[in-house]
């Protein structure tokens, strides 16, 4: 059997006297969609958080491969492979399209200065040919004209271009609209299959039913119930999320 | 790039074409009425390129800060702090160039403690400045009182920073030179430098910024020392221009920067702005006070107009921002 690309074992973490998460385990493995589902204040953005790097746990291992790795940082979670599409905070609106694709690794000459043309270059041809979304015509366009679905193609670009092996996508779909939500998920089963795995926190159960291949429901910064989506049906799994 | 591309889509084209439309004005207006509107003048043009300098170094400052979405008000009282440090140590007989690497670190110590007191306590960078402002206005007059200084350079020094040389018939100041110099190498590192870029991008999305891996208070930081160092290397400038120090000086001149900035089309809640429109911004400025004094309007008419060209600005730049 394979490792899992990421595996968090017995994770706590809270915030002052306020415990976000309860000893929490789970794995991502490779070529899934993971479903990460639960009421608000289930931890779910915590967790998100964690994974990015952003947020540092108070206890509990992370593994990658099979080997611990630290996750203090946003660097960490690089490293590991962990790329964020948040809805409103991957991208930084009145910044060129180039610039928010190499954010924070630019690549740049012996002095630091960036490599503008190469930038735009690479960026365009990333969205051409690997994310296929309709509109985007200059790399110097700034994040913030795009609509919903052109921005998170700008970040899943990032993403395919960085090569990551775990996408974060927290809400992708709630600013989107019906097409570029289909487009959203559609390109997530494809990259599922060309290799790099999802973990999705979404409101919306049948955006995750459509998407995931297995479903976290969480509850109190605890695992309530792990279950594939060949062992369960979308009423059940909205009896799960609202039982708990 | 097409001028009417770069026009629209950089921050500074606005301003870029306010003070073309300003400068072909004065220009036809002076040629027209050469004895009543001295504009064109030899000497008036090098007055312009004196004057326009320290304010516009200082103001270059501002407009990274404000890229970064903060606020430095301290700049003025920190200049004039910093200048009288710098004089009476001078006047003791220390060497003026190692005082004046001396003021140079003063200007990043202060800028240090200006984004570390804000950002460590969660403070507005406009309430903890505002401070500054107070603090520095304060501690110039207890450490020197409130009399003229005397600030005795080298002729070396002098001339460096503020000698002249002849281009087609007119006196250019150094100190136009070193405002020039500095908003090029700013320029290249705000448009070019990946510093530049998490500049930009702290101050435009500092949520996304932090998630994608910037480190934002160290690039904050940065740019809060860059504002207190061009505070203090427009000290240097001016002291040197006019061979002393008033303890009053600095007065005012913060928001002189920052309308320059925002004139030049900077955003206030940041991540919006270039060099080019800081420089021209601070030059718009020194225009207008130009042309004010050869029609001889008194003194006092000047915050009026910049009153009026600061509103202007904003709105325009707010009207075409929805519009691009």
């Amino acid at each position: 059997m394979t490792e899992p690309v990421l595996e968090m074992r017995d994770i706590r973490k809270s915030y002052g006297n306020k415990l976000a998460l309860d000893g929490l385990s789970l794995t991502i493995e490779p070529n899934e969609v993971l479903g990460l589902l639960g009421d608000n204040g289930a931890g779910k953005s915590t967790l998100i958080k964690i994974m990015s790097g952003i947020v540092p746990i108070d206890s509990g291992d992370v593994l990658a491969d099979g080997k611990p790795a630290p996750l203090n940082s946003r660097q960490d979670s690089q490293q590991i492979g962990i790329e964020t599409i948040y809805q409103d905070v991957a991208l930084v609106p009145s910044m060129s399209i180039a610039r928010n694709m190499f954010l924070g690794r630019e690549i740049v000459n012996g002095f630091g200065f960036m490599k503008q043309n190469e930038m735009r270059k690479l960026s365009m041809e990333v969205l051409k040919s690997a994310v296929h979304i309709s509109g985007i015509t200059d790399p110097n366009m700034h994040v913030g004209r795009l609509s919903g679905g052109q921005a998170q193609a700008v970040a899943i670009a990032r993403a395919v271009y960085f090569k990551s092996r775990i996408l974060l996508l927290d809400e992708p779909t709630s600013a989107l609209s019906v097409r570029e939500t289909e487009w959203v998920l559609d390109y997530v089963r494809r990259l599922r299959d060309e290799g790099t795995s999802s973990v999705l926190v979404t409101h919306n159960l049948y955006h995750a039913y459509q998407a995931c291949d297995r479903f976290i429901v969480m509850s109190h910064g605890k695992k309530s119930i792990e279950i594939r989506r060949e062992d369960t049906t979308i009423e059940e799994l909205t009896e799960h999320v609202i039982k708990v | 790039m097409s001028l009417f591309r770069f026009v629209t889509a950089n921050p500074a084209g606005n301003v870029l074409i306010a003070f073309v439309l300003l400068q072909v004005t004065a220009i036809a207006a002076s040629l027209l009425f050469y004895d009543q509107f001295r504009y064109v003048s030899p000497i008036n043009i090098a007055l312009l390129l004196k004057s326009m300098a320290v304010i516009g170094v200082m103001a270059l400052g501002v407009g990274v800060l404000m890229v970064a979405g903060e606020f430095d008000l301290s700049v003025g009282s920190a200049m004039t702090f910093i200048a009288i440090v710098m004089a009476t140590l001078v006047q003791d007989g220390w060497n003026v160039w190692a005082m004046m690497v001396l003021a140079l670190a003063m200007g990043a110590l202060i800028g240090m403690a200006n984004g570390y007191i804000s950002l460590t306590f969660g403070i507005p960078s406009f309430i903890t400045t505002l401070g500054g402002l107070l603090f520095f206005r304060g501690a110039v007059l207890i450490y020197h009182g409130p009399q003229q200084l005397r600030f005795e350079p080298t002729p070396l020094f002098r001339s460096v920073f503020a000698g002249e040389f002849l281009v087609l018939g007119v006196k250019v100041s150094m100190l136009f030179v070193w405002f020039i110099l500095l908003a090029v190498v700013l320029g290249l590192i705000l448009h070019r430098h990946r510093l530049g870029n998490h500049i930009y991008a702290v101050g435009g999305g500092e949520g996304a910024a932090h998630a994608i891996g910037v480190n934002v208070f160290r690039t904050k930081m940065i740019a809060f020392v860059i504002c207190g160092v061009c505070a203090a290397f427009a000290g240097v400038l001016s002291t040197t221009r006019v061979l002393s120090v008033q303890p009053g000086q600095g007065a005012g001149m913060e928001l002189q920067a920052i309308a320059a900035c925002v004139i030049g089309g900077f955003a206030l809640k940041g991540g919006k702005g270039a060099m080019l429109g800081a420089a021209l911004g601070a030059a718009f400025i020194y225009t207008i006070s130009d042309i004010l004094i050869l029609l001889r309007f008194p003194g006092y008419y000047l915050d009026t107009f910049i009153g009026i060209f600061l509103v202007a600005a904003v709105i325009l730049n707010q009207k075409l921002d929805r519009e691009a």
